[in-house]
């Protein structure tokens, strides 16, 4: 409303100016074009004006900032598409996935070939869990843009997290093919061989994801975890310890080595990992959870149901700690308590709870 | 400093315990008219206490002997309690008696006074040592007796079973099951307890308990045995209470196993000539039938014992003792020659299951090859103890001992186990019960349980979000029910909800023959049996004056126990059979049909399109308040709004009539308000199907 009064006033003015002089026609039409000029020159100004700040503002990670700037842009020329772009990006970074779609659509409706449009706009459909619709961009992006490994790498993860772990594959293999220094495609690329139970081929890749950047905790973590899977503990354990020397702070190393200790039946191990897990995140479920299985097996009933009572506050869906506290209470005597645990981890898709459940919760 | 009071203070008592005051009128001169009661007393217990000794060496019940021998000590006792002989004979009759517990003290004491005081002192404060738990000290005692005991009698049986069960009791003690033995308080007398049996699905138990019963006790004051029943509501067992029905007599009425489906028992009584005979118990309704028995060669001369049907209901397991044997009773199993008469085959004796001690009593798994028993010799470790022999290619295996808590040296026997494995009842005389024997449940926690771990990983590097790849499950031990699935149900009137007694036929669909023909209970409408899992079954449904019912069904075939309950809704279609619908009601005086009736008259509007040839007619009834013509009018206004309400619902008028009736018809009293109440109805009556 403000820009409506803004653009009446200067009309007014115009016609007032122009009342007092005697042009010709020739003269007015020449004077209004000038004028024109001045106007767009002054909106193109302000638009990139915006659009710089916006930049600024998005390198400082205020996502919200950056895409009232770069909106900013848009309106002072809406034609200026990197506006649209960088809002998309900004948008998407701040998980705003339904509005970068629009932005991108109206960018796509001026620049229907803008290869990494779809890209961006694959991204916030993959963020609503649209798989289907970011599955169309992702080829689309390839389609136009075959040299961009980032396309394969991000349909890469789209398609392992639809466990379509053979495809994501064909698609990692690309961006190493088009960029053999990209660490994550190694490191992904092993997650979908270990997810088919592949775990050589799992430990090849992860192990070549860290040599290409010796910084990754998460990678040694996937190794450790890995060879715990092959029941190689002993150098899982050293995996981890590698992980955890690169971020001390690194709870799920933890936690993950609390578990190979379980399977080493080093239970007092165990429970120190998982302490220290606890130490560094209070509020993560699992290591709780676990801890209570640890404690369980020493026979120390009452802190494995202690722990699994806080597991299951910090994360009321956690169906392992329904299943561990309902082995605690077995054996604290309460078995109505234990079958209700049992049948609400079964209730929660888990499997062993559905076991015990059935084995233990009728007469 | 404490520990030398303590020593003083055991020096102090020694001495004074350490007298033993022997019964001869010299120890008593004060007191001599006392002394010549108590000695009465003393000796007319020796005389009983005696044969109960002989009892024992033939492998037969000294109960009645040692008891009435304790009644006469026990007025000795009272007189002098410092007797070495007399505390002796105590503790040895309590230890052959049911409340062993009690013979500890006797026994200590009499070793204490004088341990030569009889040359089986030794051994009595050997099974002392060994109900206790006190293995080693046990042997050393048991020793010491089989040194100086040079008689070349059947005793040295005994002895040599002590050892192995002193021996045996030491490693199962080190090495308990994984279950939990718990006094089921509820049940429990101070009185024997025992003989516990449960239906499959563990809702029901009955056992027996020689618990004052209104009878006349015997001499010693002792109560015939009588059978019990309990119900589990909400995983409580209920106050128990003798059974319905004429099958509980004047004289031992011992219950031996309930069916599977708890339709009908074996029992044991104690027949005219004096010995146990095994008899058979219906269930009908709510009421247990006079006890039959089977034919001769199943109720012979000997005393027979502990029968336990087989899981397909044609054999029967029992004990039997021999006449002038000394190796107890012995499992035998026989088949039937003819059903109808009750006519069953010579026995055969299992010698895979039987020691040269009292074997039984028996319970069958359902699962067709599983056997529990008990029994005194073997590996037991003391007393009787349960065993599990499980049957391979139709020999049944070597007896394994069910191990410690559920055996301890005291006698632990009877067993019966629900379904799924998981819960036993057994009877037990151990140290902590509320006297004599008492009823146990056993909990077994089954396979070792493993935690569920969680681990995490970042899988996908740029996916900020932790991501679970969780292990596939280790496979779980099958247990030997694995392939049973009990089928339990009951089968209702579908309208009034009332059980409904159809005789059920159950077809394997795979192989078409029938695999079960059976009546559900006419009280309770309830049937319980167990099918083979991963099978397609055809169930017909008969009952009388209602519409026949087959379904289709599957059993799946899984890896853990399976549970199918269903209940079974039978629609009454005999003509003339009147339902009063009581769950229909109208506005106060007028013909409006409250909302709250309109589930009873859908179950009908059910009922009248899934029997197309059914044909009702419709009355209202009032009661005897207000004029005669004014209660006919209502009634009528009140069953055309009936017949309306169906009408409406699609039900063809022609199948419907509709009559008000007024107060010509009461079913009940006009003199009170419930019977006023009893009087206003709406009924149907089935006039044509």
């Amino acid at each position: 409303m403000k820009k409506l009064i803004f653009t009446l006033f200067l009309g007014a003015s115009t016609l007032v100016l122009a009342q007092p002089d005697d042009l010709t026609p020739e003269e007015i039409a020449y004077r209004d074009s000038i004028a024109n000029l001045n106007e767009t020159n002054a909106a193109i100004e302000k638009s990139q004006k915006a659009y710089n700040a916006g930049i600024e503002l998005f390198k400082q990670e205020n996502y919200t900032g950056a895409i009232n700037k770069f909106s900013e842009s848009i309106t002072s020329d809406p034609n200026f598409t990197p506006a649209y772009y960088n809002k998309a990006i900004a948008e998407n970074q701040a998980e705003k996935f339904s509005e970068a779609i629009k932005t991108l659509d109206a960018l796509l409706a001026k620049k229907p070939n803008y290869a990494k449009a779809y890209f961006q706009r694959a991204r916030a459909y993959q963020g609503m869990n649209n798989f289907l619709k970011a599955e169309e961009d992702y080829k689309t992006s390839i389609d136009k843009d075959p040299k961009n490994p980032k396309a394969y790498y991000n349909y890469g993860t789209l398609l392992f997290l639809q466990k379509n772990y053979e495809d994501a594959i064909t698609q990692f293999s690309k961006t190493i093919e088009l960029n053999p220094d990209n660490a994550y495609a190694y490191n992904d690329r092993g997650s979908c061989y270990r997810m088919l139970g592949k775990y050589p081929q799992a430990i090849k890749d992860y192990e070549e994801a860290a040599r290409k950047n010796e910084n990754l905790a998460f990678v040694l973590n996937n190794i450790g975890t890995t060879k715990t899977k092959m029941k190689m503990y002993d150098e899982a354990l050293k995996a981890f310890n590698r992980a955890l020397s690169i971020d001390p702070n690194y709870y799920l190393a933890y936690n993950n080595r609390g578990v190979t200790h379980m399977k080493m039946e080093r239970y007092d191990d165990a429970i120190k990992d998982f302490s220290e897990a606890i130490k560094t995140n209070g509020s993560y479920s699992a290591a709780y959870s676990n801890r209570a299985g640890a404690y369980f097996k020493k026979g120390e009933y009452e802190k494995a149901k202690k722990d699994a009572d806080k597991a299951i506050q910090l994360d009321p869906k956690n169906a392992d700690a329904y299943v561990n506290r309902g082995m605690a209470r077995e054996m604290l005597r309460d078995m109505e308590g234990a079958c209700e645990d049992w049948n609400k981890a079964k209730e929660l898709g888990s499997e062993i709870g559905k076991q015990y459940n059935s084995l233990n919760c009728s007469n | 400093m404490k520990k030398i009071f303590t020593l003083i203070l055991a020096f102090v008592s020694v001495v004074s315990l350490g007298q033993d005051v022997e019964f001869k009128g010299s120890n008593f001169k004060d007191d001599k008219e006392g002394f010549k009661t108590a000695l009465a007393e003393f000796e007319a217990g020796n005389e009983a206490w005696e044969l109960g000794t002989q009892a024992v060496f033939t492998v037969k019940d000294p109960e009645f002997h040692y008891k009435k021998a304790l009644g006469h000590y026990a007025k000795a006792y009272a007189f002098n309690p410092k007797s070495a002989e007399l505390n002796f004979k105590m503790g040895s009759a309590y230890a052959n008696l049911t409340n062993k517990v009690k013979c500890i003290p006797y026994l200590e004491t009499a070793y204490s006074l004088n341990p030569e005081t009889h040359h089986f002192m030794e051994y009595y404060m050997g099974y002392a040592c060994q109900l206790q738990g006190k293995f080693d000290d046990a042997v050393t005692h048991y020793k010491k007796f089989e040194a100086a005991y040079k008689k070349a009698d059947r005793f040295n049986k005994f002895v040599k079973q002590r050892y192995s069960e002193c021996s045996s009791g030491k490693k199962l003690m080190a090495s308990p099951v994984r279950a939990w033995v718990d006094n089921v308080e509820i049940l429990n007398t101070e009185y024997n307890d025992y003989a516990p049996s449960i239906t499959m699905d563990g809702e029901e138990i009955l056992f027996t308990s020689d618990r004052p019963n209104g009878h006349t006790p015997d001499e010693n004051g002792t109560y015939d045995d009588d059978i019990y029943g309990s119900t589990m509501v909400n995983g409580k067992w209920q106050k128990p209470a003798v059974l319905k029905g004429k099958i509980n007599s004047a004289v031992d009425d011992i219950c031996n196993t309930m069916s599977y489906s708890g339709q009908k028992m074996l029992m044991s009584k104690l027949n005219a000539a004096g010995n146990y005979d095994i008899y058979e118990s219906f269930l009908k309704g709510a009421t247990w039938s006079e006890p039959v028995l089977f034919s001769k060669d199943m109720a012979s001369k000997n005393n027979e014992r502990f029968g336990a049907y087989d899981y397909n209901d044609k054999f029967i397991y029992y004990a039997k003792d021999k006449e002038g044997g000394t190796n107890g009773y012995d499992i035998f199993v026989t088949g039937p020659e003819d059903k109808k008469t009750r006519s069953y085959s010579l026995p055969t004796r299992l010698g895979e299951v039987n020691s040269r001690f009292n074997d039984g009593p028996i319970y069958l798994h359902a699962d067709g090859k599983t056997m529990y028993f008990c029994s005194e010799g073997y590996d037991s470790m003391g007393g009787y103890d349960i065993f599990v022999s499980r049957k391979e290619k139709g020999v049944w295996g070597k007896p394994v001992n069910m191990g410690y808590p559920i055996n301890t040296p005291y006698d632990d026997y009877f067993f019966a186990i629900t379904a799924n494995d998981k819960y036993a009842y057994i009877a037990s005389n151990r140290d902590g019960g509320k006297g004599g024997f008492d009823l146990y449940k056993v909990t077994f926690w089954g396979p070792e349980k493993d935690p569920a771990l969680t681990a995490e990983d970042y899988l996908l590097a740029s996916v900020a979000k932790p991501i679970q790849d969780p292990d596939i499950m280790g496979g779980v031990k099958v247990t030997t029910s694995a392939n049973l699935t009990v089928f339990k149900g009951k089968t209702i009137d579908a309208l009034t909800k009332k059980a409904v007694e159809a005789v059920i036929e159950i077809t394997d669909n795979k192989t078409g023959k029938v695999v079960e023909t059976f009546t559900t209970n006419s009280a309770t409408g309830k049937f319980l049996l167990s099918l083979n899992s991963g099978g397609n079954y055809g169930i017909a449904v008969k009952a009388d004056g209602y519409l026949f019912h087959s379904e289709n069904f599957d059993i799946p075939a899984g890896s853990a126990y399976n549970m199918v309950n269903k209940t079974i809704e039978l629609k009454n279609i005999k003509v003339g059979s009147k339902i009063a619908l009581r769950n229909v009601f109208f506005d106060t005086g007028k013909s409006t049909i409250k909302p709250e009736s309109y589930p009873e008259l859908d179950r009908l509007v059910k009922l009248m399109k899934d029997v197309p040839g059914l044909k009702i007619e419709l009355s209202g009834h009032t009661d005897n308040t207000g004029s005669a013509s004014g209660n006919v009018t209502l009634s009528q206004a009140r069953a055309d709004a009936v017949m309306n309400y169906l009408a409406g619902k699609g039900i063809a008028k022609s199948r419907m009539t509709a009559r008000g009736y007024g107060s010509s018809k009461p079913v009940a009293t006009n003199d009170t308000a419930a019977g006023r109440q009893e009087n206003r109805r709406t009924e149907f009556e089935i006039t044509g199907n």
